[in-house]
């Protein structure tokens, strides 16, 4: 048995497994008795790249991945992966990782086991197998569990062991449902950095589905927001942030909320709430109705002719109750209201 | 509930279903006189010669024994054979079909049998079944098949679906997938369904006795009956309780072999693990 004591080559060991692969999804649509729940999404992931999913919970991020996979049926659309259509391939034929929600490890089974029986049933070699698991247990920091059984792993482990049978797969794609969702905030913080160094830097794309946008922006080099089966937007977190193609975007992406005020002209005026500021004369009068305290910055609830609004200022401010604020053009987002495309 | 309460009620369940089984396992040990003489007192009147009279019959009662088990063996692995894939199948397809073929699986599993032995008579003796103890199997087999196959499809529908999910991205074929993740979580689930199996076909009389004559093929319930009414003048009660002795010891044993494995599959989905 060979240790790689070093993480660093236990990486690369790792990331040669995949192939430099980009995966391209073209109208890719899913319908359930007749109801649209994923209604042409284009996408497009290079290799090497990380895609976050993000949506609130039903928008269909999951059956994205389930349909890349195979698991349910691509009712309309190609999925391209390195050109290749393998929209109608057998799952077993498509060399997709998918880590679970749940994890779904097999509960009878040893981690040992658990990673190395699909190399086995794959026909890999048993000197090979050997090599590639204490390779992949180096690197996920899985050695001294081994022998344990899931049921005797805490919820981090069991992500990790998750992870690195997808890993053994040596996937020309990996997927990734919610993996962090079963974990107690902290955790999820600690582990961020680990997942972002293992999945963008292998060689084929990933996508990772979360409703969580902090999650998304933490890991992922781009996002795709998704709501009722449409894509909204992709793009960089920044892009996101700094320039929301619509009001769901807008809304969806930055907390605390942006505030939407209607213009009286079928537009209306997207402004963050860190972007408002005091001003003598001018500008918009209001008055405050709450305070929340984050350390640093104080929110501000705020009501107004034009309805509430948020602000975000110093912690140290004092400020009276009533007050006037503006802010400058450039932070300013417009949006048609009917649409709810950005003018 | 007080403590004395609940163990006197345990006291009194436990009588009322070992009773009849201690009763017997008394009689199997007791001599004719002592039976008929009533309460002559426990001194006296103990002896062994009714295991002795029916283990020395011809045939000698491990024939039936043997041939029941190896009836029961072959039954239980036939229906399972057919059982699991079926539940599986059944369990991975979706609305009208599982619910049509569901709905003829239990009008199947709760009709009674007893209505159809007359018919398979006639099965056998058209096929030239009669006499043939394995041909039992048949019969046994395609009785117990709707039962077996609802309590097994009620398991694999239990299996959380991601845990399939998962292996069939790994690449398993079908029958990697039964073979190393399904089947091993569903041990308990098999098992009972295979003791329920083995147990009807272990108990079961109207079809063994017209099914097979010749004595040395009988299974146990024929066999007993024959053991009660192999004369005319007395009843033989000492020999038919040894007979019932030795006929119940296997079956304690098997499931005191598979306890645990039958006591989860009982309670399987009352938690969730």
């Amino acid at each position: 048995m060979t240790h790689t004591s070093d993480p660093a080559t236990a990486t690369a060991t790792a990331k040669e497994h995949t192939t430099a692969t980009s995966l391209r999804l073209e109208g890719l649509c899913r319908r359930i008795g007749g109801r649209p729940i994923l209604d042409g999404i284009n996408l497009e992931v290079a290799a090497g790249e990380c895609l976050a999913l993000l949506g609130p919970s039903g928008c269909g991020k999951s059956t994205v991945l389930r349909v890349i996979a195979g698991l349910d049926p691509c009712d309309g659309g190609r999925i391209l992966l390195d050109g290749r259509d393998i929209s109608q391939q057998k799952p077993a034929r498509r060399r997709v990782a998918m880590v679970f929600q749940s994890y779904a490890l097999y509960p009878h089974l040893s981690v040992e086991r658990n990673l190395s029986l699909g190399m086995e049933l794959r026909g890999v070699d048993p000197e090979q197998r050997e090599r590639e698991l204490a390779a992949v247990l180096e690197l996920l920091q899985l050695s001294a569990l081994r022998r344990r059984r899931p049921s005797e792993l805490s919820g981090g482990q069991r992500q990790r062991v998750a992870l690195a049978r997808a890993l053994l797969r040596k996937p020309q794609l990996m997927l990734l449902d919610e993996p962090m969702s079963n974990l107690d905030a902290q955790l999820r913080e600690e582990l961020r950095p680990q997942l972002r160094t293992i999945l963008c830097g292998g060689r084929a794309p990933a996508i990772y589905v979360t409703h969580d946008q902090q999650e998304a922006m933490g890991i992922a080099d781009r996002i795709a927001v998704l709501q009722e089966g449409r894509l909204q937007q992709c793009g960089t977190p920044q892009e996101l942030y700094q320039h929301p193609a619509n009001l769901f975007v807008a809304g969806f992406i930055g907390r605390p909320q942006i505030n939407l005020l209607p213009q009286g002209d079928g537009t209306v005026v997207g402004i963050r709430p860190e972007h408002l500021r005091a001003v003598d004369e001018g500008g918009l009068a209001v008055r405050v109705r709450s305070r929340e305290w984050h350390g640093a910055s104080q929110l501000l609830l705020l009501e107004s002719a034009q309805g509430p609004l948020r602000w975000t200022c110093d912690g140290n401010q004092t400020l009276g109750d009533d007050l006037r604020l503006g802010w400058e053009r450039r932070h300013e987002h417009r949006f048609e209201q009917a649409s709810g495309e950005r003018c | 509930m007080k403590a004395g309460t609940r163990t006197g009620l345990v006291a009194l369940l436990l009588l009322w279903s070992l009773g009849p089984m201690l009763w017997q396992l008394y009689t199997s040990l007791r001599t004719p006189e002592a039976l008929l003489a009533g309460a002559g007192g426990l001194a006296g009147g103990w002896t062994l010669a009714n295991y002795g009279a029916v283990l020395g019959s011809d045939p000698p009662f491990w024939r039936y024994l043997l041939n029941s088990t190896v009836v029961g063996a072959l039954s239980t692995l036939l229906t399972l054979a057919l059982a699991i894939p079926c539940a599986y199948a059944l369990s991975r397809r979706g609305g009208l079909l599982r619910l049509l073929v569901g709905g003829g699986l239990l009008a199947a599993a709760v009709f009674p049998y007893v209505l159809l032995f007359l018919a398979l008579l006639q099965v056998a003796r058209q096929l030239g079944l009669a006499n043939n103890l394995l041909a039992l199997c048949l019969p046994y087999a395609g009785l117990q098949l709707p039962l077996a196959v609802l309590l097994l499809q009620a398991a694999f529908a239990e299996l959380p679906p991601e845990l399939e999910e998962s292996a069939l991205l790994e690449g398993f074929s079908l029958w990697q997938r039964l073979r190393w993740i399904l089947l091993p979580l569903m041990g308990p689930a098999v098992v009972s369904t295979g003791l329920l199996v083995f147990l009807f076909s272990w108990n079961e009389f109207p079809i063994a006795l017209t099914w097979i004559s010749r004595s040395e093929l009988l299974t146990l319930a024929p066999a007993m009956a024959r053991i009660a009414g192999s004369s005319v003048y007395t009843v033989p009660y000492g020999a038919f309780a040894a007979a019932t002795v030795l006929g119940s010891v296997p079956l304690l044993a098997l499931l005191l072999l598979f306890q645990r494995q039958i006591v989860a599959g009982l309670t399987q989905g009352a938690i969730k693990g």
